[in-house]
């Protein structure tokens, strides 16, 4: 279980994260939606602890991520799939899956293999293990960055605006990935501007506006006219996000 | 050509001095390149006073002429109680002046990876340790071919210094046989030409080098 | 050579080596300069068969050790041409030249640098070639040469130590007389490295004032 208790994040004199509460269980699927810059990508950072939290606590498993060890194994229970892909330019497909497990879980070679090589036939890009990240698509490379993420076998799933960078024939591709990880029960937090897809296959939807969490309501309800909807901002960020 | 029959008796003993020179060269380059990663990653370090001791031992190391730099170390080493031969303590001096270089290329190789990979590979795990040689090294080593080389360049016309301290590498061979000849200007323009043609050809290495290293590294 | 402790003397022995030193240093510098421009100019004029040879004499200075070109000019032009060359003489032709060789590269890139646009624009104004260069590529030019010109200087300033090698008596020849004399290589050397760094650090720094003055005399203004 992923707990974010009150968290603060400040950049400077600005309070980008404001009080933020938060609970993920196993097994659920948490879209975080809202405008750019209301802290989104933020949160996740805090989570996977590339940023330092200014105030509060975020705990994954019990573990806290502001300190050393709790860092640790924080990171060994979660895995992060980004927006740029960030794949390591100077490795192959194959290479960049396998690094960590070899790494991090102490895994023999052949093994590391076997399961990248497995993770890449199931997003389709079983002949490209050899292919260097300059060589593929965008699409391809992100779905290599979510094999990455798989290959490490983690509990959580954090997705930061995954198909943001794509152009709209390869988000659809990478989608469908996400969909099926989705429905294998995969724990996912899921930052997006895909808001119909976040209705397909989230089990609950938080709203971010300006640092506050305003609302936290299961996907139905957060759609619902009673609900989400009888939220104005959200009302309004909706019909935005529709007409564009 | 009379170039060539002055040079010709004396060929072997040139080739000689020539073989010191690539081995002090080559040597040199490796302990460089190993004192500058360290230097650079000491230089990267959150830590004040690791820091500060790297920055000033590029520092001085730069704005330093490197015949003082030998002098003190082939002086000053027997009064430690280190008795090593001419050839080693130039090999020292060139590998401790490159270093100083070196960590510069590197740092600025550092420089150009993409904190998005960084942040990556901290995320999966991998320790500090294992973040440097496994992603920011091999990329910065990469990227900084061409600089590279301009330091293994100038460490070529560097060795030359060591002639003198007693080292008969290239230039030492040939102060021998411009004496003998009586021809200082045959062998000398001889020698001129020959480093310049060294550093041509290691020039062209170097491209070729860089080109097959980053076939796949081209773009973002 | 009898072991002999440092005397006050040995600070006037330092001043001299220093003076030798610096310059010649500003002397080649200046006159290296000078020349390096000369074959810039010389080079963007496109003088038929002047380019490839001026190409190839700086190639050869610029990478090729000074050593060595030392040696070229102070024993085997003597000898070549049966000639007599002091020290200090031979010193301050190599240098020169050396310095001439990267002082030329810097500006020749500074000259290219500018856009052909201008250049075009100034002719169709009826500009006379010497005038663009005067008035147009030249103050843009030498804004932007100035940064590399500095480390060039700096490097050339350590370089002027191997002068001492053929008998020049610089800081560094005094380094050597004092070694021999009071056997304590680690003070002598340290202190000789100590004021070539001095010496480095305070040329580069005005080398960065001049920068900074010249880059607000060129105002860039809107483009």
């Amino acid at each position: 279980m992923i707990v974010a208790e009150n968290v603060e994040k400040r950049f400077g004199d600005a309070l980008v994260l404001k009080r933020v509460n938060l609970r993920v269980e196993p097994g659920e699927v948490v879209t975080v939606l809202g405008a750019s810059g209301s802290g989104k990508s933020t949160l996740i950072r805090c989570i996977n602890g590339l940023e330092a939290l200014s105030g509060g606590k975020i705990t994954v498993d019990g573990h806290d991520v502001s300190t050393k060890a709790g860092l640790v194994a924080a990171r060994r229970a979660s895995a992060t799939v980004f927006q740029l892909f960030n794949l390591y330019p100077h490795m192959t497909a194959l290479r960049n899956i396998t690094l960590a497990p070899i790494e991090v879980l102490k895994l023999p070679k052949a093994e590391a293999e076997a399961r990248a090589r497995a993770l890449l036939d199931k997003v389709g890009l079983g002949a490209h293990a050899d292919a260097y990240p300059q060589q593929l698509s965008g699409g391809q490379r992100q779905r290599v960055g979510i094999c990455r993420a798989l290959a490490m076998q983690p509990r959580y799933l954090l997705l930061d605006e995954v198909t943001s960078a794509l152009d709209p024939e390869m988000t659809g591709d990478v989608l469908r990935i996400l969909a099926e990880l989705a429905a294998d029960g995969t724990t996912m937090v899921f930052v997006t501007h895909e808001i119909e897809f976040a209705r397909h296959i989230s089990t609950r939807i938080v709203f971010l506006e300006q640092g506050e969490l305003i609302v936290d309501l299961p996907t139905a309800q957060f759609f619902a006219e009673d609900g989400g909807l009888a939220v104005p901002r959200i009302r309004q960020f909706l019909s935005k996000m529709k007409k564009d | 050509m009379r170039f060539w029959r002055v040079i010709e008796p004396h060929i072997g003993f040139l080739l000689q001095g020539f073989a010191l020179t690539i081995a002090a060269c080559l040597i040199a380059i490796v302990g460089a390149v190993l004192l500058g990663a360290l230097t650079a990653s000491m230089r990267s370090s959150g830590n004040r006073w690791v820091r500060g001791a790297a920055n000033a031992y590029g520092d001085v190391f730069r704005n330093v002429p490197f015949l003082v730099q030998l002098f003190f170390f082939f002086y000053g080493l027997p009064e430690l109680g280190i008795y090593i031969g001419a050839f080693e303590t130039g090999v020292i001096a060139m590998s401790i002046a490159g270093g100083a270089f070196v960590s510069d290329v590197i740092l600025s190789g550092i420089m150009t990876i993409d904190t998005g990979v960084i942040d990556a590979a901290k995320v999966s795990g991998l320790s500090r340790v294992k973040i440097f040689t496994r992603i920011v090294l091999p990329i910065a080593l990469r990227v900084s071919v061409r600089p590279m080389g301009s330091v293994l360049i100038n460490l070529v016309l560097t060795s030359s210094i060591l002639s003198t301290i007693t080292v008969n590498e290239l230039t030492g061979a040939a102060k021998i046989v411009a004496a003998t000849t009586f021809k200082p200007f045959e062998v000398y323009a001889v020698l001129l030409v020959l480093y310049a043609s060294l550093t041509t050809l290691l020039s062209f290495a170097i491209s070729a080098t860089h080109r097959r290293l980053n076939r796949f590294m081209m773009g973002g | 050579m009898r072991y002999a402790d440092f005397t006050p003397y040995d600070i006037v022995l330092l001043l001299q080596g220093l003076g030798v030193t610096l310059a010649l240093f500003i002397g080649t510098t200046l006159i290296g300069l000078a020349i390096g421009l000369m074959l810039a100019v010389v080079h963007h004029y496109r003088i038929p068969g002047c380019r490839p040879v001026i190409v190839l004499v700086t190639e050869a200075l610029k990478n090729s050790p000074v050593l060595v070109q030392l040696f070229l000019v102070f024993f085997g032009i003597p000898a070549f041409l049966h000639i007599r060359m002091t020290p200090v003489e031979a010193a301050t032709l190599t240098i020169s030249l050396n310095t001439a060789a990267f002082a030329f590269v810097v500006f020749r890139s500074g000259i290219e640098s500018i856009d052909r646009d201008q250049i075009e624009a100034a002719q169709v104004f009826g500009l006379s070639r010497a005038q663009i260069l005067r008035l147009v590529i030249a103050p843009q030019a030498a804004a932007f040469s100035v940064g590399p010109l500095i480390g060039i200087l700096v490097n050339q300033l350590q370089v002027t130590s191997l002068i001492s090698v053929i008998g020049v008596f610089d800081l560094t020849k005094i380094g050597n007389i004092l070694n021999l004399r009071t056997l304590q290589p680690f003070i002598v050397w340290a202190v000789i490295g100590l004021i070539y760094y001095l010496a480095a650090k305070t040329l580069a720094h005005a080398g960065s004032r001049i920068e900074a003055a010249l880059r607000k005399s060129v105002k860039w203004g809107g483009i």
